[in-house]
C-alpha cells in the first residue's frame, strides 16, 4: 500500500550487489520507497541489512546496481554528497561526538546543513542553538541537552541520533535498528514519533529492526532479506503467514511477540 | 529463599567518576533460579552487573557469592569463584578463532557441576560447531552472542550474569537462546538476566527485580508482575499503547 | 664495478643488521601489541642490556660458552628490570590516556640516561674480544666476521620461537585475547596483570638480547638508547604495529636497504630509513602486514567533554597577561631572554596541541615546522636581504604551505602511523638541513639573523614575542571554539558520524595541519631572530619531544593545558639544568611523579581539584 502519488519514488534501488571477499553480503536487491512510507527491511543476522544501508548512505560502494534518489542516480557518491541530497541516517552501532554535549551534536549537523563549517572566529555554541533545541524537544532529549554525548544511556543515544538525522530536513531517513536495546515503552514512543514525522513531513523511512512488535506495529510494507537476497515482500499479515520467512527468521514467535 | 541464595547483593552503590549511578541495589539469586533485572534505559542494569563482576568497584554495599564476600574484589578472582559474565556488547575476541575464544574462558571443573567441554557446547550451539576455525570477528551478531555465552560457560560458572542476550538478534535465534538458557537452569546454574525484551523475560524468569534510577523499586515473581497492571504501567510503562 | 664477493658481503652485513633490528623491534612490537603502551624506554632497555652484558661477559671466561651464559643472564636480568618497570610504573597508568603512558616511559628514558652514566661512566665500553670473536670467514676473497653469522642464524630461530609461543600456547592465546580486550579477559578469570607483566618481561629480555649482541661489533655507549628506539619504531611501524611477521619483514627490508644504500648513495644514509618508512606508509597506511586499528584506536583517545573556560580562568589569564606585559619594567635582560623563550615555547606547544588534541593527530616530528619557519626567516635575511617583518611573515607561510602539501599524505593515516610519518618528514628535513651545507651551512648553521633595530634590545624583542605568541595562541584557541574547530573535533570523535552529516573531515584536517604548522613556523621565525642564528638542532627529534612533553605535561583535554605545560616545562628545565648535574634524573623523576599524581596533566588536574570543591 504505497502512498504518495505517481511521481518518482524517494528512493529506488535496482540490482544492488556487494561481496566481501567472496561472500555475497547483498545480491541483486531491488525495491523502492515512496514519500511518507515506512518500509521495514528485516532478516536474519548477517543477512546484509546494514550493508544495504551503508551502500545507500554512501559508506560503501556497491559492486553492481544503482541507487536513485528522487529519480537522480547517486550510485557511488560519498556519504557527504548523499547527505547533501537530503538523506539522514542513524547507525546500528551509535556514532556521536563524545566530547560534545547533546545540543552541540545537533548543532554540528545544523552547521553542516547551513554550510557554516568554514567559520573561524565566532564560537560554535552561538550557531543554531535554538534550532537544535527544537529538534531535541520532539525526541524527548531537551532536558539532557547539556550532558556529554559520551555518557548517555543507550536508548538516549538512539534518540540523539534521530535528532541529528532530522537536522537536514531529510526526504529519506535510514534507521538501522533504531530501537535495539531500548526499553519497550520507549520503542513504541520513538517509532510513533517517527511515524508522525514521516507523514507530517512526507519523509520516506527505511528501517531495520528485530523487534517484531515494532515492525508489525508501524511498517507500511515489509521486505525480507536472507543471505543477501530478497525472499519476500508484503504487508505484515502476508509476511507473518509466509512459511519461508517463518523458517529462516520468525520462528514460532514465542519470545518475540511475532504471533 | 535467602538460605539457599548463591548470590546476595545488599545496598550496592556505584559511581562513574563523580556521578552516582547505583543507589542501594539489593536482591538474591539461588542455584537453578532465573532472576530478571528490568528497567528503562540508563536505569543501571549493566552497571549492577559490572559491579558484581568487579569491573566497576562498588563504593558501598556488600556482595556475597557462594559463601564468600566478593565486594570490591578483582574481576579475575570473582570469575574464578564461579561467577560468569556475558557483557551487553558481547566482546568476543575478534582476531581469535571460535575454538580459541572458548579456550580463553576455560577454567578447572567445579565440584557438583558437569564440566563444560567444547564438544558439549558445540552440541548446545550447532552454529558454533560449523564455525569453530573461523575468526570470531567474521561471525554474525547472533553467532557472536552465542559464542560469548559459550565462552563464559567454559569457566563452569555456578551463576551467570547475562546482559541483554537477546539484543539485536533475530526472533529465531532468540528462541534458540531461550532454550539454551533453560537448559542451563535445569543444570542448576543460577542466572541473572538483564532484559528489555519482555516476551523473552517472561518466558525465562522466575523472579523479577525492577531497577529505576539505580535503585531496586519492585521485586517479586514474574507472574505477579504480569498480574500487577499498576506496577507494569508505573515501572515499565507497558500496556499504554497497543 | 661491484664484484660478486662484495655483493655477498653487503647481503650478509644487511642480514646481520636486520637480525639486530629484529631482536629489539620484536620486543617493542610484542609490548605494544599487548599493552598498547608506546614504549619509548625500549631503547633504554637495549642500552641497559648492552651495559649489563658488558659487565657480565667481561667477568666470565672469554669462551663461546661464557658469552652465551652472559647473554642469557643479561636477558634474565632485563626481564626482571622490565617486570619491575611494569609493576612499579606502567601498571599504574594503564587507565590513563595512552599518550600519558608514552610520557611516563619518556621519564624512564631520561632517568636511565643518568643512572647508566652514574654506574658505568661516560666512556664507551668495548668488549675485549677473544680470538673466537675476532675470527673471520672467507667469502670469495672478502672477509666476514664469524660472529655475525651466528647473529644471522639467531634471527630465524628467535622469530620461529616467538611465533610458536604466540600461536601455539595458551599463554600466547591469552596474550592475544588481552591485546583486544583486557577487561573481558579478566572477567573470564584470567589474571591479566600477570599476563602484562610477563609480556613486558619478555619484551625487555628481547631488548637485552639485542643490546648484548651489539657489543662485539660496536660498544656500549650513552647514545644508543635514542638511536635504537627510533630504528626499532621505524621497523615496527613499517611492519605493522603488533605484527611479529611484519617486524621480521621490515627488519629485513631496512637492514638490506641500509647495507646496499651505503654502497650506492653514501650521502643518503642519514635519512634512508625514514624515506623507506615514508614510502611504505604512503602506500600502505597500516604498514606492510598490519591490520587496520579496531575498536579503541591507538593514541589520542581524549574524549572528555570540552567546556568553555570558567570565568575565573579568563580573569586569571588576563591578570597573567598584564603581569607579563609589565615584566620588562621589573626584570633584567637574562630573565627577559628566558621569558622570550618561554613565550615562543608556549606558541610552539599550542600549535602542537591544536593538531594533536582536538585534531587527534599526534606528531612526533613537530619540530620540522618550527625549523622550517626558522630557516625561512634566515633565508629571508641572507638570500633576500629582507627586513624582519618579511622574515616573520615568510616563516609561517613557508611552514604552512609545505605542510599543506605534505599533509595530504599525513591525514590519510591515524594513530602511531601518522605520528611516525611526521617523524619521518622531520628527520628528512633535518638531514637536508644537516647535509646541504652550501645552502644551510650544515652543522655550523646560519648566523647573523638579527631583529630590526626597533626591537633589537631584550625588552623590545620580549614585547614583540609577547604580542605575536599571545596573538597566535589566542587565535588558535578561538579557531578551536568556532565551527571549524568543532568540526575538527567531530572528525576525531567519530569520523563516520561526521561524514554522515556532511562534514568535510579530510579537508578540515588538512587545513588544521597547515594552520598548526604555520603557528609552529611563526614560533620558529621568532626564535631565529631571538637567537640571531639557526641550526639543524631546531629540527631534531629532541626538540619534537620537547613539544610533546609540554603538551602532555599541561594536559591534552583542556585548551589552557599547552600554555601551562610550556611554561612549566621550560621553567623546570632551566631550574634543574642550573641546579644539578643529574638534571635528567630529576626531570625524569618529576615527569613520572606528575604522571602518577595527575594523569590528566597540570591543567586537567587543576580543573579536577576545582570541580571537586564545587557541586556538580
Ligand atoms: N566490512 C566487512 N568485511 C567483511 N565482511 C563483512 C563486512 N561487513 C559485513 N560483512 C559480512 O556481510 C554479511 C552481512 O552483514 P550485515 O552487517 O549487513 O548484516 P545485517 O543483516 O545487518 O545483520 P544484523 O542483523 O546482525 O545487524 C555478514 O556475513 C557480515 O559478516
Ligand atoms: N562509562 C560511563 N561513564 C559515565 N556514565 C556512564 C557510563 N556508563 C554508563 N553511564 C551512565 O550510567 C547510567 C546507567 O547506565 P547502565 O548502562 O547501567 O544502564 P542500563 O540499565 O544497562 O541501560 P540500558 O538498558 O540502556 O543498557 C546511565 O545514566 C549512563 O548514562
Ligand atoms: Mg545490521
Ligand atoms: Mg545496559
Amino acid at each position: 500500500m504505497t502512498r504518495g502519488g505517481p511521481e518518482a519514488p524517494v528512493l529506488a534501488v535496482a540490482g544492488l550487489a556487494k561481496a566481501f571477499g567472496g561472500v555475497a553480503a547483498v545480491a541483486e536487491v531491488s525495491f523502492a520507497v515512496a514519500r511518507g512510507e515506512m518500509l521495514a527491511l528485516i532478516g536474519p543476522n548477517g543477512a546484509g541489512k546494514s550493508t544495504c544501508f551503508n551502500i545507500l548512505s554512501g559508506q560503501i560502494r556497491p559492486d553492481r546496481g544503482a541507487v536513485y534518489l528522487n529519480g537522480e542516480s547517486v550510485t557511488g557518491l560519498s556519504s557527504r554528497a548523499i547527505w547533501r541530497r537530503g538523506v539522514g541516517r542513524t547507525f546500528q552501532i551509535t556514532a556521536t561526538f563524545a566530547s560534545m554535549t547533546v545540543r552541540e551534536n545537533v548543532q554540528m549537523a545544523l552547521i553542516s546543513h547551513h554550510r557554516r563549517v568554514w567559520r573561524f572566529l565566532r564560537p560554535a555554541r552561538h550557531y543554531f542553538a535554538a534550532e537544535a533545541d527544537a529538534l531535541l524537544a520532539p525526541v524527548g532529549m531537551q532536558d539532557q541537552a547539556e550532558r556529554a554525548a559520551g555518557e548517555l544511556a543507550y536508548g538516549d543515544l538512539k534518540r540523539l541520533e534521530l535528532a541529528i538525522a532530522l537536522a537536514n530536513a531529510p526526504r529519506l531517513l535510514l534507521m538501522d535498528e533504531p530501537t535495539a536495546g531500548m526499553a519497550p515503552a520507549e520503542r513504541g514512543g520513538l517509532m510513533a514519533l517517527t511515524r508522525r514525522l514521516a507523514s507530517e513531513r512526507a519523509i520516506a523511512v527505511l528501517f531495520t529492526e528485530h523487534d517484531m512488535d515494532v515492525v508489525f506495529g508501524v511498517a507500511d510494507r515489509i521486505l525480507v532479506l536472507d543471505r543477501g537476497r530478497l525472499i519476500a515482500a508484503g504487508s505484515g499479515a502476508e509476511i507473518r503467514a509466509n512459511p519461508e520467512v517463518r523458517a529462516v527468521y520468525l520462528g514460532s514467535g514465542a519470545t518475540s511477540g511475532g504471533h | 529463599m535467602t538460605a539457599a541464595a548463591l548470590l546476595t547483593v545488599a545496598d550496592l552503590a556505584s559511581f562513574y567518576g563523580r556521578a552516582q549511578i547505583l543507589h542501594g541495589i539489593g536482591f538474591t539469586c539461588a542455584a537453578g533460579e532465573v532472576v530478571v533485572l528490568l528497567g528503562r534505559n540508563g536505569a543501571g542494569k549493566s552497571t549492577t552487573m559490572k559491579s558484581l563482576i568487579g569491573l566497576v568497584r562498588p563504593a558501598q554495599g556488600r556482595v556475597t557469592f557462594a559463601g564468600a564476600d566478593i565486594t570490591g574484589a578483582e574481576p579475575h578472582r570473582i570469575a574464578r569463584l564461579g561467577l560468569g559474565y556475558v557483557p551487553e556488547e558481547r566482546r568476543v575476541f575478534a582476531g581469535l578463532t571460535v575454538a580459541e575464544n572458548l579456550d580463553i574462558g576455560r577454567q578447572a571443573p567445579r565440584p557438583g557441576l558437569a564440566p563444560w567441554t567444547p564438544a558439549r557446547l558445540y552440541a548446545l550451539f550447532p552454529n558454533l560447531a560449523a564455525a569453530r576455525d573461523r575468526a570470531a570477528g567474521q561471525m554474525s551478531g547472533g553467532e557472536q552472542q552465542m559464542l560469548a555465552i559459550a565462552r563464559t560457560l567454559m569457566g563452569n560458572p555456578r551463576l551467570v550474569l547475562l546482559d541483554e542476550p537477546s539484543e539485536g538478534l533475530s526472533p529465531l535465534i532468540v528462541e534458540q537462546m531461550a532454550e539454551a538458557i533453560l537448559a542451563l537452569k535445569a543444570e542448576g546454574v543460577g542466572i541473572v538476566l538483564a532484559e528489555q525484551n519482555l516476551h523473552f523475560a517472561e518466558r525465562l524468569g522466575d523472579r523479577a527485580v525492577v531497577i529505576e534510577k539505580g535503585a531496586a523499586v519492585w521485586a517479586g515473581s514474574l507472574a505477579a508482575l504480569a498480574a500487577d497492571d499498576a506496577a507494569r504501567q508505573r515501572f515499565l510503562a507497558v500496556g499504554v499503547e497497543t | 664495478m661491484v664484484g660478486g664477493g662484495q655483493l655477498l658481503l653487503s647481503l650478509l652485513t644487511g642480514l646481520a643488521d636486520a637480525a639486530g633490528l629484529f631482536f629489539v623491534a620484536s620486543g617493542l612490537t610484542v609490548i605494544f601489541g599487548v599493552t598498547r603502551v608506546v614504549n619509548f624506554a625500549h631503547g633504554s632497555l637495549t642500552m641497559l642490556g648492552a651495559y649489563c652484558g658488558w659487565s657480565l661477559i667481561s667477568r666470565l671466561p672469554p669462551t663461546p660458552l661464557g658469552f652465551a651464559l652472559g647473554t642469557l643472564a643479561t636477558m634474565v636480568l632485563l626481564a626482571v628490570i622490565g617486570a619491575g618497570l611494569e609493576i612499579g610504573l606502567l601498571r599504574r597508568v594503564y587507565r590513563a590516556p595512552e599518550l600519558f603512558q608514552l610520557l611516563a616511559t619518556f621519564g624512564v628514558v631520561l632517568m636511565t640516561q643518568d643512572i647508566v652514566q652514574w654506574l658505568w661512566g661516560v666512556e664507551d665500553l668495548a668488549l675485549r674480544r677473544p680470538p673466537w670473536l675476532r675470527a673471520f670467514v672467507r667469502l670469495g676473497g672478502a672477509r666476514f666476521p664469524r660472529f655475525d653469522l651466528i647473529v644471522i642464524a639467531l634471527f630465524p630461530l628467535v622469530f620461529l620461537l616467538l611465533w610458536l609461543v604466540f600461536t601455539r600456547t595458551r599463554w600466547g592465546r591469552l596474550v592475544r585475547a588481552a591485546t583486544e580486550d583486557r577487561e573481558m579477559v579478566a572477567a573470564l578469570g584470567v589474571d591479566q596483570r600477570l599476563l602484562f607483566t610477563s609480556v613486558f618481561a619478555l619484551g625487555a629480555a628481547l631488548a637485552g638480547l639485542g643490546g648484548v649482541l651489539m657489543l662485539p661489533d660496536a660498544s656500549a655507549n650513552l647514545g644508543m638508547d635514542l638511536t635504537t628506539v627510533t630504528d626499532a619504531f621505524v621497523v615496527v611501524v613499517v611492519g605493522g604495529l603488533g605484527s611479529l611477521p611484519g617486524a621480521a619483514a621490515a627488519s629485513l627490508l631496512i637492514g638490506l636497504l641500509q647495507a646496499f644504500g651505503i654502497m650506492l648513495v653514501p650521502r643518503a644514509t642519514l635519512a634512508l630509513v625514514f624515506v623507506v618508512m615514508a614510502v611504505v606508509l604512503v602506500l600502505r597506511p597500516n604498514g606492510l602486514l598490519g591490520r587496520p586499528p579496531g575498536r579503541g584506536g591507538v593514541l589520542g583517545e581524549v574524549r572528555a567533554l570540552v567546556r568553555p573556560a570558567p570565568h575565573v580562568l579568563r580573569w586569571l589569564g588576563l591578570a597573567a597577561l598584564i603581569l607579563a606585559a609589565l615584566a620588562p619594567l621589573l626584570l633584567g635582560p637574562y630573565a627577559l631572554a628566558v621569558g622570550t623563550e618561554m613565550l615562543i615555547a608556549m606558541l610552539f606547544a599550542a600549535s602542537l596541541h591544536f593538531m594533536m588534541g582536538p585534531g587527534g593527530m599526534v606528531s612526533f616530528g613537530h619540530a620540522a615546522w618550527f625549523g622550517i619557519g626558522a630557516y625561512a626567516s634566515a633565508f629571508a635575511v641572507h638570500l633576500l636581504a629582507a627586513p624582519m617583518p618579511v622574515g616573520l611573515l615568510l616563516a609561517p607561510l613557508a611552514a604552512g604551505l609545505i605542510a599543506a602539501l605534505f599533509g595530504a599524505f599525513v591525514v590519510r593515516l591515524s594513530g602511531v602511523y601518522l605520528a611516525m610519518l611526521t617523524l619521518a618528514f622531520a628527520q628528512i628535513t633535518w638531514a637536508i638541513a644537516f647535509q646541504w651545507v652550501d645552502l644551510t651551512g650544515g652543522d655550523n648553521g646560519i648566523l647573523g639573523v638579527w631583529p630590526a633595530r626597533l626591537v633589537a634590545g631584550p625588552r623590545g624583542f620580549y614585547w614583540l614575542a609577547l604580542t605575536l605568541a599571545v596573538a597566535g595562541t589566542l587565535g588558535l584557541r578561538a579557531v578551536l571554539a568556532a565551527p571549524f574547530g568543532y568540526t575538527l573535533r567531530g572528525g576525531r570523535d567519530s569520523r563516520v558520524r561526521a561524514e554522515a552529516i556532511g562534514l568535510p573531515v579530510t579537508a578540515i584536517q588538512l587545513t588544521a595541519f597547515a594552520l598548526s604548522a604555520a603557528a609552529a613556523g611563526l614560533a620558529g621565525g621568532l626564535y631565529a631572530y631571538a637567537k640571531g642564528s639557526v641550526f639543524p638542532t631546531y629540527i631534531s627529534l629532541g626538540h619534537s619531544v620537547d613539544a610533546l612533553l609540554m603538551v602532555l605535561l599541561g594536559g591534552v583535554a583542556t585548551m589552557s593545558g599547552p600554555i601551562l605545560g610550556a611554561l612549566a616545562y621550560t621553567g623546570l628545565y632551566d631550574v634543574l639544568l642550573s641546579a644539578t648535574s643529574l638534571w635528567r634524573l630529576a626531570l625524569g623523576a618529576a615527569i613520572i611523579v606528575l604522571v602518577l599524581a595527575a594523569p590528566e596533566g597540570i591543567a586537567g588536574g587543576a580543573l579536577k581539584l576545582w570541580q571537586r570543591r564545587r557541586p556538580a
